[in-house]
């Protein structure tokens, strides 16, 4: 006897999914659709009053403040990207390099990713304090004003961009040094025999071996920046002047407030709609989905 | 040498940072606020670790941090392991789509599901519920922990399983007795991870279970960084201290673990 690939009916399947698909069609599936169905109607408080159409969508994506939240949105996704990428990359070659300690550097640089982005923003939050904090007495030995730090309006944004860089890079170290270790030996042998040095390697084997978990990192911290709220919440409040809200900043801080549940509602749907465009490439990049 | 240089800077850009937040909660109140500002304590003291201790909610908010992460990871493995573990074993018709729709909800983002989840849980007199906290955050582990399930359980040869069906063992015998021993690593990898995503998560229980009797150290901590009266840092880095040791403590226990829960999927080859 063999064991039998196909369990006996549709309802002997349906048991093995059932709790998993349960879950997920209750937490998230059916919010999703009442988010679409909140965002195409006007509501008091939690009563949904009329239905709208896309009167919301227009009203909301045509406002000035939309605009600003877009491009902060932008500017903090690609910062921070900016900041980590290169960065991971290089402490990922670098542990790749040395002979011994790898396991303790990697340890004590993980550390960051480990502590809650609350954690984290009140640390930093400490750190730039702009009367006795130590960035701030830094910068004034260094001879030059601190000013408010988070506090000012031109600068806010790029704080919270270090921060946020600070706690995410460890997250591509880790992936870019798993990518690292999957390149075969045999590949640099090749290279070393055609008498390829450093350059050729890092060209030939190294780059198109991790560019794409390069990519999918990218992609994954992408998204995580873009639906993220605590830090920005707890190191600016989206202050100053909304010089850090972003779209899911926006979502969070207006649901809990507004008279109207829709605006807040659409914004979700463009968070949505974008995350699920990011998530479609980075499932075609690691081949994750393929069932 | 480069490499070493490289490493050397970003572990003091790490733990410069850290050191001086932690050494903070080992200062005196005046001490704090002293200009210019001084990196180790002069009068090393606890009392902001005492007074942590001492808060009256501190209890509760420890309680409910650990409530929540074990009861979503152990309800998240429950959920997801016979999934997986037919996604792996079974061949049928539409099962692609059942992968799809399980894999793909892992794409909709928490935050735009904040103001409808919030408008069902009100209408069914469900906000400061603690069987729903842990519902909505074992729904966010379980798309990744039926694809680890099911990564793993294909790892186990099928001779094991016709072997023990051989002697008369159905399908459920097989997942329970021969395969759930066998992939305890990725049991492992799926809890740590997603204890540490529930344990820092501030957003699902501060906009859910707002109440003080349901809130967790984390949403504490940042209740305190907002109520901006007598705010008291070495009090504040000491709650921050106190509330991240104990996933800090995992995370240098079962860095393995954590390491492979991370780079699962996200790496080819």
């Amino acid at each position: 006897m063999q064991a039998d690939p196909r369990p006996s009916g549709f309802w002997a399947l349906f048991a093995w999914f059932a709790p998993a698909v349960a879950v997920l069609l209750a937490v998230t599936l059916y919010p999703t659709g009442v988010v679409l169905w909140l965002s195409v109607h006007r509501t008091r408080l939690y009563e949904v009053v009329e239905g709208v159409g896309l009167a919301n969508y227009v009203s909301v994506i045509t406002s000035p403040a939309f605009l600003e939240l877009s491009l902060n949105s932008l500017l903090y996704v690609f910062g921070a990207l900016a900041v980590v990428l290169p960065l991971g990359l290089a402490s990922a070659l670098a542990l790749q390099n040395i002979a011994r300690g790898a396991a303790y550097v990697r340890t004590l640089l993980l550390l960051p990713w480990t502590l809650s982005m609350g954690v984290v923003g009140c640390f930093w939050l400490w750190l730039l304090n702009p009367s006795y904090g130590p960035m701030s007495y830094l910068m004034r030995s260094l001879g030059m004003e601190p000013g408010l730090m988070l506090g000012d309006p031109s600068l806010a944004l790029v704080l919270v961009i270090l921060v946020t860089a600070w706690w995410s890079f460890p997250y591509v170290m880790v992936m870019m040094s798993a990518s690292l270790q999957s390149i075969p030996a045999e590949l640099y042998e090749a290279i070393d025999i055609d008498g390829g040095g450093l350059r050729a390697r890092l060209r030939h084997a190294v780059w198109p071996h991790i560019a794409p978990t390069l990519g999918s990192t990218a992609l994954a911290l992408g998204i995580l920046y873009l639906t993220l709220i605590t830090l920005i919440l707890v190191l600016t409040g989206g202050g100053p002047l909304g010089s850090t809200a972003t779209w899911s900043f926006e979502v969070f801080s207006s649901a809990f407030r507004s008279v109207d549940l829709s605006p807040s509602s659409v914004i979700s749907v463009v968070v949505l709609a974008v995350n699920l465009f990011l998530g479609y490439l980075y499932t075609r990049l690691t081949g994750r989905v393929s069932g | 040498m480069l490499s070493w240089a490289v490493l050397t800077a970003l572990v003091l850009v790490v733990l410069i940072p850290l050191s001086w937040a932690v050494l903070t909660s080992l200062k005196s109140e005046a001490s704090v606020m002293a200009y210019p500002p001084t990196f180790f304590p002069t009068e090393p003291s606890l009392s902001a670790y005492k007074a942590v201790f001492r808060n009256e909610t501190f209890g509760s908010d420890l309680f409910n941090s650990v409530l929540y992460a074990v009861g979503a990871v152990a309800l998240a493995v429950v959920l997801s392991a016979p999934a997986g573990y037919a996604a792996s074993r079974f061949e049928f018709r539409g099962k692609r789509t059942v992968m799809l729709l399980i894999l793909s909800t892992s794409m909709i983002p928490g935050v735009a599901l904040l103001v409808p989840t919030y408008f069902l849980l009100d209408a069914l007199g469900l906000l400061n519920n603690a069987a729903v906290i842990i519902v909505v955050q074992a729904a966010r582990l379980v798309p990744q922990t039926v694809w680890f399930m099911q990564n793993f359980v294909d790892a186990v040869p099928r001779e094991l399983d016709e072997a023990t069906q051989v002697d008369g063992a159905n399908h459920w015998q097989t997942f329970t007795k021969v395969i759930l021993p066998l992939v305890r690593p990725g049991i492992a990898a799926s809890a740590v991870i997603g204890m540490v995503t529930t344990w820092n998560d501030y957003i699902t229980v501060a906009a859910f279970a707002p109440e003080v009797a349901h809130r967790t150290l984390q949403v504490a901590l940042v209740n305190q960084v907002f109520d901006s009266i007598g705010i008291t840092w070495s009090y504040v880095m000491a709650y921050a201290v106190v509330s991240s040791l104990p996933i800090v403590a995992i995370f240098v226990l079962a860095q393995r673990w954590f390491i492979s829960g991370l780079t699962a999927g996200a790496v080819k080859g």
